[in-house]
């Protein structure tokens, strides 16, 4: 059996392609089974998504903490605490990091495999970065035992509703990516036999400690979301002429008036929306890609 | 509405309090966000928001709290109990209990448009019944967005959700109306009653201004373009929200003493089209063919809508 997990964002279509690579797997004539897991956060917020390919029956159920192979969408999750993307990992499991960087710069301790599909994707779709036809082509490469017409059979059925050309897009995208990564053995692994846990009982708690109560008025401040961005507003100084449009309009106001008035960007929790940079009347808040690993 | 009481004529008169702290995890480009970011400036802190399950649940994720006011967090249904309960206790308190005028505070319930038109819905009209002092806050992104964009009875008419989609036999996607809930609450004629938009905080602000200074129930509903669930870049989330008030689909309005006036009227409404076109809910209507009846039945409403004031 393989284990495939992998990380991204809210929004780039990683549990997408989980359901690709698995269909794709079903129709090489393997079993599969795939899944999400997130958090009640939204679009943005690190997500994770697994695949189980085997030749037989899978009876192994819940997330995979020792994958052998690890897909990551998003490079800046790399030190994420929450996202935790390599946690598991083992010398021998294959590492892949959606990146423009050289492996080395991205781990010490683990040898990755890198390429850029953030160009590729913003090339073929349109301009979005969705991540779904990409990565699941790079799973199925990677385990070298997925045809290529299993993969973009699986492409077609698992985006229906998207415009037929978005779907050849997407399609030409997988195709390219397949043909661009080179597979690798995968070592066997010694199945462990699965053993029972003992049952637990919960325990009872007064109420006091059973509800949750927070005392410190806007600490959430201290969660940074500043590593959601996949693009950073600038603000031209030299052109802004304090209309404060852009104050107005940022949902998470992330944008206050320094004590001049000119309006300065929180970095730390702006989340990208880029309202701002699409709202301001002199279009004087340019977009820049993010890259590199959030610290 | 009297131009007297705007108390806010420009972008600089908003109130530079923030009353929501950074690091939610909402998402990016949430309309209904930026409507209570626009609507809490004006309320100031002293507030404890009921909040219902929804979306905005995120706003406090143990241990954290993006609020400088209280914020409870009760079920779908329950937010509405949960104020009349609040209200009386601090009632109680500064009537019996010595609590001084100036602890009491602004008892708000936020809630989406899934727990206003469904869930909570009795709850509400009992409130608006008693007469009970508190501020509505009604985020409308049509749908169930939290749990994946399920149908609501606020989703409108030829929207594709989770559990209405596009199909052979059903090609509108949603084949019933969206509930009128302004209409619903004014017919039990609430203290004040208003439609927001993000897009315009001026209006918005000036809503709540005037709301904080009366008693008794105070409804908003707040129209909230959803980046996730409309399925639209979360940069075009006010272009959206502009196009909701241009096309007429979205009223901006206010009750208030037993009168219903627009205070932002579109001066030439484009057409529904031009706001359908740019959401995947609507996608269908335009793709693989037109759906020209579907969209013909939608632009027939709004124009129904709006002959009745023109």
């Amino acid at each position: 059996m393989w284990r495939i997990r992998m990380h991204g964002r809210g929004g780039q279509g990683i549990k997408t392609a989980s359901q690709i690579l698995g269909s794709a797997g079903f129709y090489s004539g393997f079993q599969a089974q795939d899944f999400p897991l997130y958090g009640a956060e939204r679009r943005g917020a690190p997500v994770i998504a697994f695949t189980r390919i085997s030749k037989d029956a899978i009876l192994e159920r819940g997330p995979i903490s020792s994958p052998d192979i690890i897909l990551i969408g998003d490079e800046t999750l790399l030190n994420d605490p929450q996202s935790a993307p390599l946690c598991g990992a083992e010398p021998t499991t294959i590492i892949f990091v959606n990146s423009n960087h050289r492996p080395k710069e991205l781990s010490q301790k683990f040898e990755v495999i890198t390429a850029n599909l953030t160009d590729l994707c913003l090339q073929r779709l349109n301009g979005r970065t969705i991540y779904s036809s990409a990565l699941s082509a790079v799973g199925a490469r990677l385990l070298g035992t997925i045809e290529l017409e299993d993969l973009l059979q699986a492409v077609e059925d698992e985006l229906p509703g998207v415009s037929s050309q978005m779907l050849k897009g997407n399609l030409d995208l997988a195709r390219e990516v397949f043909e661009m990564v080179q597979p690798v053995a995968i070592p066997q692994r010694v199945e462990k036999a699965l053993t029972a846990k003992p049952l637990v009982f919960p325990q009872h708690l007064p109420v006091v400690d059973g509800a949750p109560i927070i005392l410190d008025p806007g600490n959430m401040a201290l969660r940074k979301t500043g590593n959601w961005r996949v693009e950073r507003p600038e603000i031209d100084y030299d052109h802004c002429n304090k209309c404060l449009i852009c104050y107005a309009r940022c949902p998470d106001g992330v944008i206050s008036l320094a004590p001049d008035g000119r309006p300065e960007i929180d970095y730390d929790h702006c989340k990208g929306c880029l309202i701002c940079a699409q709202e301001c009347p002199g279009h004087f808040i340019k977009t820049v890609r993010e890259t590199g690993i959030f610290p | 509405m009297t131009t007297s009481t705007n108390v806010h004529k420009k972008i600089k008169d908003l109130h530079p309090n923030e009353a929501i702290a950074p690091g939610t995890g909402l998402c990016a480009g949430c309309g209904g966000l930026e409507g209570l970011r626009l609507g809490l400036k004006e309320l100031g802190d002293d507030f404890l928001i009921c909040n219902a399950a929804g979306c905005f649940t995120l706003l406090s994720v143990y241990p954290f709290t993006p609020l400088k006011g209280s914020w409870l967090y009760t079920t779908m249904g329950g937010s509405v109990p949960a104020a009349q309960g609040v209200r009386d206790a601090l009632d109680i308190r500064m009537r019996y209990r010595g609590l001084e005028k100036k602890e009491d505070l602004n008892v708000i319930v936020v809630a989406g448009d899934g727990s206003s038109n469904d869930i909570g819905f009795g709850a509400t009209s009992a409130a608006i019944h008693r007469g009970l002092d508190f501020i509505y806050f009604c985020y409308d992104n049509e749908a169930y967005g939290n749990t994946g964009f399920q149908l609501s009875a606020a989703s409108p008419y030829g929207s594709a959700t989770q559990t209405t989609p596009s199909t052979d036999v059903h090609e509108a996607g949603t084949e019933i109306n969206k509930k009128n809930l302004f209409e619903i609450w004014k017919a039990q004629k609430p203290a004040y009653l208003a439609t927001v938009s993000p897009r315009e905080p001026i209006d918005l602000s000036n809503k709540f201004a005037r709301a904080k200074e009366l008693k008794g129930p105070r409804m908003f509903i707040c129209m909230s373009p959803c980046p996730t669930g409309w399925g639209f870049e979360p940069k075009e989330m006010q272009e959206i929200a502009k196009l909701a008030v241009d096309t007429g689909i979205f009223p901006v309005k206010e009750y208030f003493e037993g009168e219903v006036v627009h205070t932002v009227r579109p001066r030439k409404r484009l057409p529904a089209e031009k706001f359908l076109e740019r959401q995947k809910r609507f996608h269908h209507l335009f793709e693989p063919h037109r759906q020209d009846e579907v969209i013909g039945q939608i632009q027939k409403r709004v124009d129904d809508y709006w002959r009745q004031y023109e």
